[in-house]
């Protein structure tokens, strides 16, 4: 594998991970290994792993685990040879509303890409957006943005409040907002789906390796679909 | 009255029933939360004999009056207060039982911000992987409000006449255990090297504590450091405590709500004994921030969690020897 791993300290009781490399989808696929490793209680039950693009943040409680016996059962796992697990892929279906007060800021991405709205919603809807991480607030779905000419700005000033189940993209990347928060992304739709569920050990219907396919719904699929829980394609 | 004993609520304001957190929410892109001054929490369980991981009740900034159904234990810790039983002041930091009907008056001095209350037996409470704590991003928990009841698993017999009061307890615990100190000790955080010789303004400047304070963050006052390094820093993973240094003249302390990622360079981390501290800050409390290793960190931490195992250890044996 062609990766170096840095250790590097976040307080007392967590490590900052990150996995150095050429291919971002080679480290990538790393940082999930040695987190999904971790988190299956590789060096003691109490460690859990937060793994996003390039880093895994490595919590820990200095009561159970110490940071240098993190750090040599890391350097083991980067010195072992790379089987590479498939990472899990189902793939999730999600209608979008979009534009109008569903996606305020579609227009106006349409004319930082130079395109037409249709246009928009046709590059979102082609292909399948890889879910990376999950990310704050509460579990949103962090994918792949879709191939537009240009990366996307953020907003200046962050709004208050997008509801829940919004689509909105910044610089590269997608998110899908199960809860509503604040957010500084652009706000493009909106999917009618139950995203989250607190009654469920799981809360989201997703995990990172998974992949995303947006279908545009007129508002009045949206309504008949509203409540809908969010699902894999292949659990009809 | 009905068999199961009950806590119930005469008067509360902002407090929740809530554990040491959701330890596997991280993982699963949630925040941990759970009690932000954790010392105090484990040190409440401890003292009725409860597990650790055992939910209490967490008040922030105010008081709350309670009444238990069936005699019960508890304890009162944290900010710094004397409970007061029917009108009776009684020590916090010790065991307190408390009768059937008798009304308990937990009291925040202005020398902190939040108490704890735990329940020999604690409470029936849902629990989400593992744990009661309250997340606010997705409407989860159990508050505590006037005029409800809480649900309690056990009743404890009166242990001891309180006549005797507080000095049949001896648990070693020292007296200074709830002060508050003006000084948060920190750990270089990962990204410190991006904001060159600004990261020593951070020990040499005096912070004043703003009324934006919250389970999420933190902001005080005071000199920020700018980060040296331009760009945009790709989301990653903030552990609880980091301080970052967005745009605007105040600094940003995590805490235990934060949201899992950020795309901020993260300046400096709170040691875990700093958490509890901040835990306990008030608006418009001056603080600094002072330079320390993650060695000498955890040093003091172990320290700090050997005292709250021989307090459980003492619990547990003398509450074998008087039942």
């Amino acid at each position: 594998m062609a990766t170096k791993i840095e250790v590097s300290p976040c307080g007392d009781a967590a490590l900052r991970v990150t996995v150095v490399g050429t291919g971002t989808d080679d480290v990538w696929r790393a940082v999930h290994r040695l987190a999904g490793w971790l988190n299956r209680g590789a060096v003691h039950p109490t460690v859990s792993a937060v793994p996003t693009y390039d880093a895994v943040l490595v919590e820990f409680d200095p009561y159970h685990a110490t940071a240098e016996a993190i750090t040599s059962h890391i350097d083991f796992w980067d010195a072992m040879p790379g089987e590479d697990e498939p990472v899990r892929s189902g793939v999730i279906d999600v209608p979008v509303l979009f534009g109008g007060d569903a996606g305020p800021d579609l227009g106006w991405v349409a004319d930082v890409i130079g395109e037409p709205v249709a246009r928009v919603v046709e590059l979102v809807c082609a292909k399948e957006h890889l879910i990376r991480c999950l990310g704050g607030p509460a579990a949103s779905a962090m994918t792949d943005g879709p191939d537009f000419p240009v990366p996307v700005p953020r907003l200046a000033t962050p709004r208050l409040r997008v509801p829940p189940g919004a689509i909105s993209v910044a610089g590269r990347q997608l998110v899908i907002g199960p809860v509503a928060a604040p957010s500084g992304w652009r706000q493009i739709g909106r999917t009618p789906l139950d995203i989250l569920r607190t009654d469920a050990e799981a809360v989201v219907p997703y995990r990172p390796g998974d992949r995303v396919r947006f279908r545009p719904v007129g508002q009045v699929a949206y309504d008949g679909l509203l409540g809908t829980p969010m699902r894999y394609r292949h659990d009809d | 009255m009905t068999d199961r004993p009950e806590l119930y609520v005469e008067s509360a304001t902002a407090a929740v029933v809530t554990d040491l957190g959701r330890t596997r929410g991280p993982s699963r892109g949630l925040a941990v939360n759970g009690a932000l001054d954790q010392f105090a929490a484990r040190a409440a369980n401890a003292l009725v004999g409860n597990a650790p991981t055992d939910p209490l009740i967490e008040t922030t900034g105010f008081g709350l009056t309670l009444r238990p159904s069936h005699d019960v234990l508890m304890a009162v810790t944290g900010a710094p207060s004397e409970p007061a039983v029917d009108g009776r002041p009684y020590p916090a930091w010790t065991p307190l039982s408390v009768r059937a009907g008798e009304t308990v008056r937990v009291g925040i001095s202005d020398a902190g911000l939040r108490a704890y209350v735990a329940v020999h037996g604690s409470f029936d409470v849902p629990r989400l992987m593992g744990s009661c704590a309250p997340d606010s991003m997705i409407e989860f928990g159990t508050p505590v409000t006037s005029g409800a009841p809480l649900s309690l698993f056990r009743s404890h017999p009166p242990l001891v006449n309180r006549r005797f009061g507080a000095t049949v307890f001896d648990f070693g615990i020292p007296r200074d255990i709830g002060r508050v100190p003006g000084v948060l000790d920190v750990i270089d955080g990962p990204d410190a090297a991006e904001f060159g010789s600004g990261l020593q303004r951070l020990f040499d400047s005096r912070y004043t504590v703003t009324p934006r304070i919250n389970h999420v963050g933190l902001r005080v006052a005071g000199y920020v450091p700018r980060r040296s390094a331009p760009g945009e820093v790709l989301s990653r993973g903030v552990p609880v405590g980091a301080i970052e240094a967005p745009t605007g003249d105040e600094l940003l302390v995590l805490m235990r709500g934060r949201g899992i990622t950020a795309g901020y360079p993260v300046l400096a981390v709170l040691t875990s004994r700093a958490q509890d501290v901040a835990a306990q800050l008030r608006p418009g409390q001056e603080i600094r921030f002072r330079r320390t290793t993650a060695a000498a960190a955890t040093a003091a931490y172990l320290e700090r969690r050997r005292l709250l195992d021989r307090i459980a250890l003492r619990a547990r044996t003398a509450f074998a020897a008087l039942s």
